[in-house]
């Protein structure tokens, strides 16, 4: 089997074959990238109702349903009303710390089977049974890391209390975020990575992040579009007019 | 070589998809569908333009420090827990997965749509070793069940109706059903959920590996992409080394301009960034993250002919807009890659031989590089491969000796004068109203689908010796 070495070696002598030949240069890197996100997020943050604007108009192009309740305690019943169309009965959900809101208790009362996942560690039997849990639940609720208005996308940062599947296996996905979500373009959402790659990641933060732009998608049968082939057959977002609690992870 | 030649001659392929009524029915709509989608996106987003030459000029720069970017993104991909390889050959790149899968137990593996590994021929060594390979994406899981291959890079069942399919599912899955995009969707979905819940072994492409931080990044429509690397216990990725990219500001770059170059989305549905196994906390992950970069042809290009061709995001631009590709689809291509870059990269994988017939099949009008992303000038190599191939004396006798006689007659004016009234005289017989419809012998092949036009009564230079006389008597 090739080795490291003999394997960039090769790229080596290749590249000595064209000294001079090509002048281009990579993309400068933001320096501090952490603090000028911060700066962008302070500026974004006058100009939100223009971003959630046009945000609303690019989700619903790409086949999303938006909501908007006025305070983080009316975001159960939000859900509770489409979990009540839908027939759904199975609810799981991101941890409450990293959603800004504990839906699950609320969800329970109102007599659903919901369940929020763990904010810590769990053995592997336990996390088989949630992912089980999750394949058969009929709606899963999280959170938000970032809306892109020019795109209609929600990205969604992996994690503790973060589950993956919440978003991906049952057949409805509702989203909960605040403005201060938003950012205007992909460009910035950029920016956003480059933050969030600097330096140490917490320790609650998982290996995966996901741009979500509507619901799952195929056209591969005779371009017939077609909705839900793998990931969920819709996508809801929930905007909190007042803002969620700070949110962890 | 990496993949066998086809059996048929070029000719008899295109011939074949010509007769194909629903073949053309099909490419028609959808290539001139996601022409009109590209364009439409396109013209929504002034700065697109300017994005393009970004993400060329960030592919050039990349390309000229590969060794140092791939450094860096084997040290951040082992940093976060994951494991690289390295595949000279696509036949090394079998053994390597083989590998992997043996020491893990593999037994059922699942697939998110990968040109790369469809490039090595994948599956078909995982199944010889017994492993269950499936095909997740909706048009590949399809191909799979028909056992054809793709032929759109991003749409690989283009051709195949509703019916067919619903035949196949019938067949292959023993449930038959209607022939309702809808019904067979739901159908699918609900065979590939239980692999993909049972899988041990997921198995990905990558769009893009970002060398800062150790992150592949798969751009899907369906979501299976994110069930392959969320789902199995073990997650590999098989990765051509020009993947790789310098940094997330040049990711937000290359997102801007790949879905809508491919299918006119702002951005796909799922754009999934992976950096390696499972962290503490979580609940879904694998263990294990492999990442296997693949040579197969692509390292001597660095310093080759083909080099601009490494830049290719593989979004099937220029298939859409290649006059030719339009006709004959991608099955008659005959290799991996269809279309005007699949020409290319054919060349690379399989030594330039491979496409001495495929060269030509181009008209040379530019559409693929205008459609192009990343601007490559895909003409300009053709015409490269072309030389090659008249250099290597590839082309037959008949064909040697016409142009090696227009070659003296082009030099020697006299000699042209010369030929063109006796080729006046020699054509009298071939002539009907006005155009030459049929050549005798080898020449037929010209006018077998189109006509010749005849040298002119009086030619061009007698005209213009003509009037300089008339002018100036």
């Amino acid at each position: 089997m090739t080795t490291r070495a003999e394997f960039l070696a090769r790229i080596r002598t290749q590249m000595g074959r064209t000294p001079g030949r090509f002048t281009a240069e990579p993309s400068p890197r933001p320096e501090r990238p952490r603090e000028r996100f911060e700066v962008l997020r302070r500026e974004l943050s006058e100009r939100w109702q223009d971003n959630l604007q046009r945000f609303r108009h690019e989700f619903e192009r790409v086949g999303g349903v938006f909501h908007r309740v006025d305070v983080a305690a009316a975001v159960p019943a939000a859900i509770a009303r489409l979990a009540a169309e839908r027939g759904a009965r199975r609810v799981v959900a991101w941890h409450g710390e990293a959603l800004g809101v504990d839906v699950a208790a609320p969800l329970l009362a109102e007599g659903l089977q919901a369940s929020a996942a763990p904010a810590t560690e769990v053995e592997a039997a336990e996390r088989s049974r949630r992912r089980a849990l999750a394949a058969d639940a009929d709606l899963g609720v999280t959170g938000v890391d970032l809306a892109i208005a020019e795109t209609g996308t929600l990205i969604l940062v992996s994690g503790a209390g973060r589950p993956r599947a919440a978003s991906l296996l049952p057949p409805c996905h509702v989203a909960v975020f605040d403005r201060d979500a938003l950012v205007a373009s992909l460009l910035q959402a950029g920016l956003a990575l480059e933050a969030w790659h600097d330096g140490a990641a917490p320790g609650t933060r998982g290996a995966s992040i996901n741009f979500i732009t509507g619901p799952s998608r195929t056209a591969d049968i005779e371009l017939t579009l077609t909705r839900g082939v793998h990931g969920p057959r819709e996508v809801h977002a929930v905007f909190v007019e007042q803002g969620l609690a700070p949110r962890r992870g | 070589m990496s993949e066998a030649a086809p059996v048929t001659p070029l000719r008899e392929r295109a011939g074949q998809a010509l007769q194909d009524t629903f073949l053309q029915q099909a490419l028609t709509i959808a290539t001139t569908k996601f022409i009109g989608l590209r364009r439409e996106a396109f013209d929504d987003f002034p700065e697109g333009e300017a994005l393009r030459d970004r993400a060329r000029a960030i592919k050039e720069a990349t390309l000229q420090h590969l060794d140092r970017h791939l450094e860096q993104l084997i040290d951040s991909v082992e940093r976060g827990g994951g494991h690289v390889h390295y595949a000279t050959t696509a036949d090394e790149a079998r053994r390597v997965v083989l590998d992997i899968a043996g020491r893990a137990g593999v037994r059922v593996v699942v697939k998110s749509k990968s040109m790369a590994t469809e490039e090595i021929h994948l599956n078909d060594a995982l199944e010889a070793a017994g492993i269950t390979a499936v095909e997740t994406d909706l048009g590949e899981y399809i191909i799979q069940l028909a056992h054809e291959r793709p032929s759109h890079i991003i749409a690989p069942a283009i051709h195949k109706t509703k019916g067919q399919v619903a035949e196949l599912f019938a067949r292959e899955l023993g449930r038959p059903t209607e022939p309702d995009p809808e019904v067979l969707t739901r159908i699918a979905r609900a065979e590939l959920r239980e692999k993909f819940l049972i899988a041990d072994m997921g198995i990905s492409g990558a769009n893009f590996g970002v060398a800062d931080t150790g992150t592949i990044v798969l751009v899907t429509n369906e979501g299976n992409g994110r069930m392959v690397t969320s789902l199995p216990r073990v997650h590999v990725a098989v990765m051509g080394v020009e993947k790789v990219i310098p940094s997330m500001t040049d990711l937000a770059v290359f997102l801007a301009i790949l879905a809508k170059s491919a299918t006119g989305q702002k951005l796909s549905v799922y754009t999934s960034l992976v950096n390696g196994p499972r962290r503490g906390g979580e609940l879904e992950g694998p263990e294990e993250f492999h990442l296997v970069l693949l040579d197969s042809g692509r390292i001597d290009q660095l310093a080759g002919p083909l080099r601009e061709a490494l830049a290719c995001l593989r979004c099937g631009a220029c298939l859409n807009v290649c006059p030719v590709y339009r006709q004959i689809g991608g099955h008659a291509y005959g290799y991996t890659y269809p279309g005007p870059i699949g020409i290319l990269l054919t060349a690379m994988l399989n030594g330039p031989g491979s496409v001495t017939e495929l060269a030509h099949a181009s008209s040379l009008c530019g559409a693929c590089a205008d459609a192009c992303p990343v601007r490559i000038d895909i003409p300009r190599m053709l015409i490269e491969l072309r030389r090659d191939g008249v250099e290597r004396r590839l082309p037959r006798w008949p064909e040697r000796v016409v142009f090696g006689v227009l070659g003296r007659l082009l030099r020697r004016p006299a000699l042209y004068r010369l030929a063109a009234r006796v080729g006046r005289v020699l054509q009298r017989p071939f002539v009907r109203g006005g155009t030459i419809r049929r050549l005798p012998l080898f020449l037929g092949h010209w006018t077998r689908t189109r006509d010749l036009p005849p040298i002119a009564g009086r030619t061009f230079q007698e005209r213009w010796a003509r009037l300089a006389r008339e002018d100036h008597p």
